[in-house]
């Protein structure tokens, strides 16, 4: 006993109870075999049957023996050491049924993989951050003494400015038509209609551009409840090639103190799309490149080249 | 519903119109098109009875397109154009007394259809009374729907798998005003079509045809 606490499991005394349990096993088989065989063949019966009884008694008292050596190994046996690094997860492992419930290692392959995706997740955190990705005004609170809360006075605007200044634009191009639409609370919504080549819908966020989906001029705008649908993409290829670009563009117009100057930059840049099916790369000449005329609008000259086309 | 254009294709050198058809299937499907099932075009061809001597018939042609399923369209030559709904032919045939129908005048047009990115295309065989008399290739921009804006660009396409037999500007689309819209119920499709038809009945049989 005193050996149980101090060295764990003692693989010698294991191994020889393990032997201890076959020995048992098979004394106990010889018990019941010679059971079975019943007398054997002898002239008389008294003979027979104390042959019978001298091998029956022979045959418990080596299963005694043998018991009892098992008892006395199994508390030589130690019990496996109290610290054990796995805690309620180890148990699970002792599960005899891995291959129903594999538990156990799907367990650790969950582990380790959110330990890597942590690891990542640090790394593009710090990557990230090197360069500043917020396109609004925000005042970055250094000392304690400011209130944590300070809202960027650019992201609150009323929305009696915000309709003005789409309005204006709106009376900047006369072959763009843009309908205000405030489905859900102050966000605006813009419907964009470009001559009768495709339909934006612009969600915004007070005068920034939160989101935008472009679809063809004879797609339904509106889903089956009459509201607008903002959420599912065109039919046809080419107008969500020109979905990822103006997704492209709404982020790369920024200026965090101007945003209606942000807003006309990106409806100038659309308004160039109104010539999408017109006009030849400015690159291959083409109009056609796997099967797309050029949907790419370069942000500052406004030329059209094809996706691929560009460098 | 896109801008469509019908066209003729002639027959390759020395080839059946099964064959020059198959070679048009290779080309688009090495191009990268996916075939998505078949297609039919039908016009029958109704003679108005009853009218003055010394005036010429007026044909009625009845038309109906795979595309759109549920609906035919009657419509004369030049002239005005109707759309209706399937039964319009149990119409027609109690109609009887007012148009014959011209058995042996049914043109149609067969095969398969294809999808390209955007476009469509669909090439089929024209068949009159059994016979056949020459290819039709219909070929549809779907994300545009002004014929002005995109005809180049269907030039090229075309031009990519047709080679140097590419069409003109349809009349359907010279005519209207630069800017205006293909309505959405295939009529302009259909009117191309059916001069195809009927230039395919003018024509002679195709020497070296089988049946």
């Amino acid at each position: 006993m005193a050996d149980a606490m101090n060295v764990g499991v003692n693989l010698e005394a294991f191994s020889q109870a393990i032997s201890a349990i076959q020995a048992l096993r098979s004394s106990v088989t010889r018990v019941f075999d010679s059971l079975k065989d019943g007398m054997k063949n002898k002239e008389t019966l008294e003979g027979r049957e104390k042959v019978f009884i001298t091998e029956f008694q022979d045959n418990l008292q080596s299963v005694n023996r043998d018991l009892n050596e098992l008892e006395r190994l199994s508390t030589l046996v130690g019990r496996p050491s109290e610290s054990h690094p796995l805690h309620n997860s180890g148990l699970l492992s002792l599960d005899p049924v891995q291959d129903k419930t594999p538990l156990y290692s799907q367990l650790l392959q969950a582990y380790k993989w959110s330990n890597k995706l942590q690891y990542h997740a640090g790394l593009a955190s710090s990557l990230l951050n090197q360069q500043s990705l917020k396109r609004s005004a925000n005042q970055m609170g250094a000392s304690a003494k400011r209130r944590p809360k300070v809202q960027p006075s650019t992201l609150v605007l009323p929305p009696q400015y915000v309709d003005d200044v789409i309005s204006r634009i709106g009376r900047m191009f006369p072959d763009m038509a843009i309908e205000l639409f405030r489905p859900n609370g102050t966000s605006a919504v813009l419907l964009v209609t470009l001559g009768k080549v495709l339909k934006t819908i612009v969600v915004m966020r007070s005068l920034f551009i939160d989101r935008t989906i472009v679809r063809g001029f004879n797609e339904n705008v509106y889903s089956e409840d009459g509201k607008l649908d903002i959420w599912s993409k065109s039919n046809y290829q080419v107008f969500q090639k020109v979905t990822d670009h103006a997704t492209t563009a709404l982020l790369h117009y920024q200026l965090p103190q101007m945003p209606d100057v942000v807003v006309r930059s990106f409806m100038t840049w659309l308004r160039s799309y109104i010539k999408l099916f017109q006009t030849p790369c400015q690159r291959c000449g083409k109009f056609l490149q796997e099967g797309l005329p050029p949907t790419w609008r370069d942000f500052r000259t406004l030329e059209a080249f094809h996706d691929t086309c560009r460098q | 519903m896109g801008v469509t254009c019908v066209c003729q294709v002639p027959l390759a050198e020395g080839k059946s119109v099964q064959q020059t058809i198959d070679i048009l299937h290779k080309k688009l499907e090495q191009l990268g098109a996916v075939k998505q099932g078949n297609f039919t075009v039908d016009c029958e061809t109704y003679h108005a009875t009853g009218n003055a001597s010394g005036q010429p018939t007026k044909l009625l042609y009845v038309m109906h397109n795979s595309e759109t399923p549920l609906s035919c369209l009657a419509l004369f030559e030049g002239g005005p154009c109707l759309t209706a709904d399937g039964n319009f032919d149990v119409l027609m045939i109690k109609l009887k007394s007012h148009f014959q129908n011209a058995k042996g005048h049914k043109v149609e047009s067969r095969g398969s259809r294809y999808r390209y990115c955007d476009f469509l295309i669909k090439v089929g065989a024209i068949t009159m009374s059994s016979s056949a008399r020459g290819i039709s290739v219909e070929v549809e921009y779907c994300p545009c729907v002004v014929p002005g804006d995109c005809w180049n660009l269907m030039k090229e396409f075309m031009q990519s798998f047709l080679g140097p037999s590419i069409p003109e500007l349809p009349s359907v689309f010279a005519t209207k005003p630069e800017g205006l819209y293909v309505p959405a119920d295939c009529v302009d499709t259909m009117t191309q079509y059916l001069e195809l038809f009927s230039k395919v009945r003018k024509q002679q049989v195709l020497p070296g045809t089988t049946r």
